[in-house]
């Protein structure tokens, strides 16, 4: 231990104050990657398809559909067409006409043909599909698409939000407690600094102390932040694309890793990093915050 | 040397000042006793004096710094040269006493072996070595006080102040804390101490600051700094 040259903080609430705040900002930061990883799948689903509905009143209704199914399928950029069968438009038509039992429809009343057109990139299908059926109507998911970027946009800045708020939280708690000791060791610090003690060197210890408390405060709340994480990653499996890594060894304990890990690997790697320096982002706000409380209060002395 | 031109201390939230244009002056490697009855401003003059506070008005100089205008760093280094003995001697209960003592040779940037060395050596002179591993609050009184004086002359201080630095003493270390005080100004370090102990005035005769109400009191003055010799009884 070095030799002191200036009173230490004393604080037994500042790790677990820290430990909370981790455990907020990294429920906060899983909360943002699960919503991103929401909104990219909606609207990568939304961008790249397109709904046609033709109605059952069309002069030679089925022939006609029939072409523009074939035409459609030659189109290029077109990488599925799907006509959809009488029972999912009964599904689909369910919130406005109920459940029918019947698979030729409502009495006195034709179902349409509904087409889901999957694409890449952005071909001109209402212009293609209106040549050969002036009467359908062509529905662009990717306007969807674009409002479903702007919810997942809204609920991103919501969640950057919160974890803004938690920060500032952190560095008033971690401020107030720093303060706190110091007025406690009021008497401690004026006799190190009427000695001849500059102000960083008083500073710089408490800093340190306060630093290598928030560490450990953030080593904690990540700690019990891990079963929420894997239990995030767990429900965010089935958006994940790629296989996990699988186990090599025969090891139980390797396999168990192996196996936590390859839950955490539909993780976004964005995510785990951000979760990762959480404890050291943590020791740096301590360290920041305890340096300016401190230096702030020693300019009251002469 | 210590110089103070028209000085006047007017604590915060303070109605009236407590040391009222103090002129006085002490050459370096001097002694003077700080002389006055209770409430008379001698603690006030020894807080100036250590740089607790920066007087409200005049002029001050202390081992040739203007202390009026210094910046913080300046005060800073000067506090190191000055070494002082409180009355409620100050010491930090959480260190040991080897701690608070090393502390002024440690600000000082000095290497451990050094200040482990001289720290013990002025322990061991004041009898409170065996004490070193010790938090000041397992202590007497005495043995406290002579802690507070240990720390106080560590590394040779060029100014040495005290506010009753043997009231908790015996006669014989008192005196041997006298005959310190002897060496320290021929090494050239001045020595002002307050004290209400007459006896010990009687003992060791020397110029002396009287104060009376925050002012200078005594007449007999040059340039304020009293010329009064006590008299051996």
């Amino acid at each position: 231990m070095s030799a002191p040259v200036s009173p230490g903080l004393r604080s037994g609430s500042l790790p677990l104050l820290v430990a909370l705040m981790t455990l907020l900002a990294g429920l906060s930061l899983a909360g943002l990657a699960g919503v991103q990883t929401l909104a990219e799948s909606w609207s990568g689903a939304a961008r790249n398809a397109t709904t046609i509905e033709i109605p059952s009143d069309t002069p030679q209704f089925a022939d006609r559909t029939h072409t523009l199914v074939q035409t459609l399928n030659k189109t290029p950029d077109v990488t599925a067409v799907r006509e959809l069968s009488i029972k999912e438009v009964q599904t689909l038509l369910a919130p406005w006409l109920g459940q029918v039992s019947d698979s030729a429809g409502l009495p006195g009343l034709s179902l349409p043909a509904v087409l889901i057109v999957a694409h890449t990139g952005t071909p001109d299908l209402g212009t293609i599909v209106h040549d050969v059926l002036p009467e359908a109507v062509v529905e662009e998911d990717r306007r969807w698409g674009e409002r479903l970027n702007g919810l997942g946009s809204s609920l991103i800045a919501c969640a950057w939000l919160a974890v803004s708020l938690i920060a500032a939280i952190a560095v008033l708690s971690v401020g107030m407690t720093v303060r706190r000791s110091v007025m406690a060791q009021r008497k401690s610090v004026e006799i190190v600094h009427f000695l001849g003690a500059g102000d960083l060197t008083i500073s710089s210890r408490i800093a340190g102390r306060a630093a290598l408390l928030s560490l450990a405060g953030g080593l904690v709340g990540l700690l019990l932040l891990s079963p929420v994480i894997t239990m995030l990653a767990q429900k965010l499996t089935p958006f994940s694309h790629g296989a996990p890594p699988t186990a090599s060894s025969s090891n139980t304990w390797d396999v168990l890793i192996a196996t936590w890990w390859s839950t955490l690997h539909v993780l976004p790697r964005m995510l785990l990093e951000e979760l990762g320096a959480l404890p050291l982002i943590a020791a740096c706000l301590g360290w920041l915050t305890a340096q300016t409380v401190v230096l702030v209060w020693l300019r009251r002395l002469p | 040397m210590i110089r103070l031109l028209n000085v006047s201390m007017m604590p915060p939230g303070v109605g009236q000042p407590v040391l009222r244009n103090l002129t006085l002056s002490v050459p370096q490697g001097e002694f003077r006793w700080l002389l006055g009855p209770s409430g008379a401003g001698k603690s006030s003059l020894l807080r100036l004096l250590t740089l607790e506070t920066r007087p409200s008005a005049g002029q001050m100089d202390l081992l040739g710094v203007s202390v009026s205008h210094a910046s913080r760093a300046t005060l800073r280094n000067l506090r190191r040269r000055i070494g002082f003995v409180p009355q409620d001697y100050r010491l930090i209960g959480e260190w040991t006493v080897f701690d608070n003592v090393a502390l002024p040779l440690r600000l000082r940037g000095a290497s451990e072996r050094d200040t482990r060395r001289e720290a013990f050596a002025v322990l061991e002179w004041l009898d409170v070595a065996h004490l070193a591993d010790k938090r000041p609050g397992t202590l007497s009184g005495g043995e406290q006080q002579r802690t507070a004086i240990a720390r106080a002359l560590i590394g040779r201080p060029e100014l040495l102040l005290a506010d009753e630095p043997t009231n908790a003493l015996e006669d014989a270390q008192a005196r041997r804390l006298l005959a310190t005080f002897q060496e320290l100004i021929e090494m050239g370090t001045t020595v002002i101490v307050a004290t209400h102990n007459e006896a010990l005035v009687r003992e060791a005769p020397a110029a002396s600051i009287i104060l009376q109400d925050g002012t200078i009191a005594n007449t007999d003055s040059q340039n304020g700094i009293s010329t009064r010799r006590v008299e051996r009884s």
